[in-house]
């Protein structure tokens, strides 16, 4: 009996280490699992991230399957997938899953810091590449770590992402900036980045605090905001935050001449349909894919338009920045796939490194550190205007960028 | 009541033995460890309530101490994490002492009030201005001190100790006079049981089991948010496992994690679409249809349940 | 100064709304002894009705309020009658009500997540109207105005069942003294499904004005606001409907002031307050027995 189960458990660690090893032969099938959070708190953004990531699935096997270098040859992808309802302990209990048991060859994370990071160190001790899509925090790609395991696809990390904002604020002469953020990793660590970057750009930060997430009612802090004068307002939350937010800023009578909220990047339809119209005109926030649209420059995939296209027609939701995300992470692994020259790991990795700043996707220039953090992108600040389609989020800053001429200070609501 | 004795013991030695040899068979580590962890919650929590009848709704406040105290001796004074998560025990008895005060509440209220206590400590814990201290919502990072392997052994002690402390309450003097509260605390006291001393270790000891879990847990994952370790659901499922296996017994807990856990899993890998649907139902028939636990099937039929 | 009075009126408000999320889950506790941890599932629900009667249809949210308390009452029966007498013959009702209730928010969520999907939603304030309401110098939103009247119309018109109703003065008995009710004769399952109806139905009210009070509706809200209405009633004191009032006014007025002049400490407060007021008085502010020991 023991004698079994030692030969079984040498056969096991025989097959795991085979699994990420080399191939001898090429398998029938590249395995990639991943998680989604059917409900629950990251639901929203996660669902969609997952419809992005299989449609490249589905679109990839339509043509006979992903190229791969090392056997030179088309294989069909195959994707696992298991429901964490956005709860961290089973989804670090799933990832642990995909990895030992289903031995998938290429994991993907679920959506978000909070998601992501609890598959990190895992990836890291089964020595398995972890395809972040849009864990941004930035002690996950700290350089003391030296942690080859993981690459982020899509965007930059969360505190490099105010950065353009602080310059617009400048630009534009605002010399007084109130600055409200929810207590969690993604929201604070813009905060304290917008902070900084306004102090010594010589931008006066009249007020500074945070609330916890669950905040759902604004009016009174707006009323203490409002005593501090600020010219500008920076808010930083989850969408459920800003939804309350713009909502509560709307009805209170108050106004500043900048208001900025960063969801309506991520998605926009979601907070405006919740907000309504009136509530989040000439509002500013980030701009991202598909909101500024990458076509032109597109050198690797699809154009922006024609992803769009395709994928309403294949019976998508209208596509958001979780959409484009869960798809640029099929494209980036099929790219990194197609120029590997060995199936491992480690070899996976290190042709990222080869491409890194030379594709452009639809998500935008693809270009990584050693750590595996994006630094290629930027989020231009973008403002809600109008258009002969209704109300759209207009990229306005920087200049070079911009489809509209911002409109600063903001007009009062009716 | 020696019969009853090795009983205990049994059940305790065939519980380790499992959780030793079936990480050589089967490789989802990190599943195996969660259910030693939410076994030892169970007994944890068994232990206060299933002995006593006071059911803190915010138990996981303990589990969440143990996590950060653990985390930040190892952050800060690059301490071993097995003292870290001893360190861990015992900043959750520390939160429990405070806690104290609370058994002066009944029923409902003390649960409540438990669970008031847990997400102010999730506030305090969560809170921007602590980042120095706590990191706040920013979480823990300690990738020096990775060792799932390590962690998985000190999760199985802290099961064994669970079981053991859990078995000797049972079965002794303390044991009955812990159920005698729980039936009358007035004629208890009256016959001459110390019910506040009582209470206070039971309580204590309960956290500490939670502290202990939380911190190994911490060590395990070595990544996380103050969310993930005072998420209330980790306090819910502990509740419900116990109710499912039968509180105030050795087995119940161990068999009603196993169960539903087990099932959990099971449904989460299965049919993922329906996970929540299916494990909601399945809670909603249990209390139904077996409202006294799965022990009870067993004591019906006359049998001594360990 | 104005900061001040600002807070204290807001905290008025708010208070009324929080008095009406709590206090179906206080009559449900106070005649049943169950813990109806789906209090937040079927307040979900209630907020769904109205946005999609304001999107599909655009109606107003006030005309939700009368549909969808028949409604709702008429939901709740069938769900007492299937798990409410049964749970009761069980040994303890009280704590096995937390996990069947928390077993039926879950399937609720889940069949939420089926048909409504799981994209935030919400009413634009401006449904009622684009013009606040000044009040001693300050603004307010016209819909807080609105939410907390009909915060205290739903107060009212359950202190008139309970006070002023022969079923109400039944319902007291119960509450005061289960077994006693019994014996004088009363009914207990009559007044209980009622009683559950009513709790339902007014969690479904609350649910309605949640966009405007509570932020964006999901799905998954309503645990945590299950455990703010718990702690609204607890402050209160359980079973004790009207405490429900005195407890949405210090929950309301306590966040209030801590977003005011310690925002980032203002979801701890309530919690701590809550565990103050039941040290010095251990079963809530309205509460009447001390236990022993």
């Amino acid at each position: 009996m023991l004698r079994r189960s030692v030969m079984r458990s040498l056969l096991v660690a025989a097959a795991l280490a085979a699994s990420f090893a080399v191939w001898a032969s090429p398998p029938s099938m590249i395995k990639i699992g991943t998680l989604y959070a059917g409900s629950g708190k990251f639901s929203q953004a996660s669902t969609r991230q997952y419809d992005g990531l299989k449609y490249w699935a589905k679109e990839i096997n339509a043509k006979g399957g992903v190229y791969v270098k090392a056997f030179d040859k088309k294989i069909p992808v195959k994707l696992v997938a298991y429901n964490d309802q956005s709860s961290t302990t089973l989804a670090a209990s799933l990832y642990n899953r995909l990895i030992t048991q289903d031995r998938v060859n290429l994991l993907v994370a679920d959506y978000g810091s909070v998601l992501t990071s609890v598959a990190i160190p895992l990836a890291r001790v089964h020595k398995v590449l972890l395809f972040d899509e849009t864990g941004t925090s930035g002690k996950f790609f700290e350089p003391k770590d030296k942690n080859r395991y993981i690459v982020l696809t899509g965007l930059p990390t969360s505190s490099e992402w105010p950065k353009v904002l602080a310059d617009f604020m400048q630009h534009v002469g605002i010399k007084k900036v109130a600055i409200l953020y929810a207590s969690n990793d993604w929201s604070g660590s813009q905060a304290d980045t917008l902070n900084s970057t306004l102090k010594s750009l010589g931008v006066e930060v009249t007020f500074y605090e945070s609330v916890p997430d669950s905040t759902s009612s604004y009016s009174t802090i707006l009323r203490r905001i409002a005593a501090t004068n600020p010219e500008a307002v920076a808010e930083f939350g989850y969408s459920t935050n800003d939804i309350a937010f713009l909502q509560n800023y709307a009805s209170s009578g108050l106004h500043f001449k900048m208001m900025f909220v960063p969801n309506p990047a991520l998605h926009f339809d979601v907070v405006r349909n919740a907000v309504g119209d009136a509530a989040i005109k000439n509002v500013y926030s980030y701009v991202a894919p598909p909101l500024i649209r990458y076509n032109k420059q597109v050198n690797f995939g699809p154009t922006l338009d024609r992803f769009e296209a395709a994928y309403t027609k294949a019976g998508g939701k209208n596509i958001d920045l979780s959409t484009v995300a869960g798809y640029n992470t099929g494209l980036i692994m099929g790219k990194a796939l197609a120029e590997a020259p060995k199936f491992t790991q480690e070899s996976l990795r290190d042709s990222i490194d080869t491409f890194s700043g030379k594709i452009f996707t639809l998500d935008g220039l693809f270009k990584v550190n050693a750590e595996g953090a994006q630094i290629g992108e930027s989020l231009p600040v973008g403002q809600v205007l109008p258009t002969k389609k209704g109300l759209a989020l207009l990229p306005v800053f920087p200049l070079k960028n911009a489809a509209a001429k911002y409109v600063y200070p903001q007009p009062a609501n009716p | 009541m020696l019969k009853g004795w090795r009983s205990t013991a049994i059940v305790t030695a065939i519980t380790l033995v499992t959780f030793i040899v079936v990480p050589k068979l089967y490789d989802n580590q990190f599943l195996l460890f969660n259910m030693m962890m939410y076994m030892a919650l169970a007994q944890g929590l068994n232990i206060i309530y299933g002995y006593t009848g006071y059911l803190p709704f915010g138990y996981v406040g303990f589990f969440g101490a143990g996590a950060y105290a653990g985390a930040l001796v190892i952050i800060f004074l690059h301490w071993m994490p097995l003292i870290a998560v001893l360190v861990g025990g015992l900043t959750a008895v520390l939160f429990g002492m405070v806690l104290i005060p609370l058994f002066r509440l009944s029923g409902a209220y003390f649960s409540i009030a438990s669970l008031a206590a847990s997400e102010a400590l999730y506030y305090v814990v969560a809170n921007p201005h602590l980042e120095k201290i706590t990191q706040g919502p920013y979480g823990i990072s300690m990738p020096q001190a990775y060792d799932a392997n390590a962690a998985y052994w000190t999760m199985l002690g802290i099961l064994a100790l669970s079981l053991v402390t859990s078995g000797i309450i049972r079965r002794s003097r303390f044991g009955l006079a812990l159920s005698a509260i729980r039936e009358n605390p007035l004629s208890a006291s009256m016959s001459g049981v110390n019910v506040v001393q009582m209470r206070s270790l039971s309580w204590l000891l309960s956290a500490f089991i939670a502290g202990l879990a939380g911190a190994t847990f911490g060590w395990y994952i070595s990544v996380f948010y103050p969310e993930t370790v005072f998420s209330l659901t980790i306090g819910v499922f502990t509740i419900v496992f116990i109710l499912f296996g039968g509180i105030g017994t050795l087995i119940g807990p161990i068999i009603g994690t196993l169960i539903l856990y087990g099932l959990y899993n099971y449904i989460g890998i299965s049919t993922p679409q329906y996970f929540q649907i299916a494990y909601g139902l399945l809670i909603v028939l249990l209390v139904l249809f077996l409202p006294n636990g799965l022990v009870s099937l067993l004591k019906r039929r006359g049998v001594d349940v360990p | 100064m104005s900061l001040l009075v600002y807070a204290l009126l807001a905290g008025l408000f708010y208070g009324l709304y929080f008095a009406l999320v709590g206090i179906g889950l206080n009559l449900i506790f106070g005649v049943m002894r169950i813990i109806n941890l789906a209090h937040g599932a079927f307040l979900m629900l209630g907020a769904y009705g109205a946005f999609y009667l304001y999107t599909l249809l655009g109606w107003n949210p006030l005309w939700a309020v009368p549909i969808e308390l028949v409604v709702f009452f008429l939901l709740a029966l069938p769900i007492y009658y299937l798990l409410v007498p049964r749970l009761q013959r069980s040994d303890d009702p009280e704590m096995l009500s937390f996990i069947l209730f928390f077993g039926l928010s879950q399937v609720i969520e889940a069949l939420a997540v089926f048909a409504f999907g799981n994209d935030q939603h919400s009413i634009p304030d401006a449904v009622f109207g684009t013009r606040p309401l000044h009040l001693l110098g300050q603004v307010f939103p016209l819909s807080w105005v609105v939410s907390a009247g009909i915060g205290l119309a739903g107060i009212v018109a359950i202190y008139l069942y309970l006070y002023r109703s022969r079923i109400g003065r039944a319902t007291r008995a119960i509450m005061t003294d289960r077994d006693e009710a019994v014996v004088t004769g009363i009914s207990v399952n009559r007044v209980s499904v009622l009683a559950f109806g009513v709790g339902i139905a007014s969690a479904a009210l609350a649910g309605i004005f949640s966009p405007f009070m509570l932020g964006a509706i999901e799905p998954s809200m309503g645990l945590h606001i299950t455990v703010m209405a718990f702690v609204i009633i607890v402050i209160g004191s359980l079973g004790n409907p009207l405490g429900t009032v005195l407890g949405g006014l210090i929950f309301g007025e306590a966040l209030m002031l801590m977003q005011t002049f310690l925002t980032s400490w203002a979801q701890l407060f309530p919690y701590v307050l809550l565990i103050a007021i039941l040290l010095v008085k251990p079963s809530g502010l309205l509460g009447r027995k001390v236990r022993s020991a």
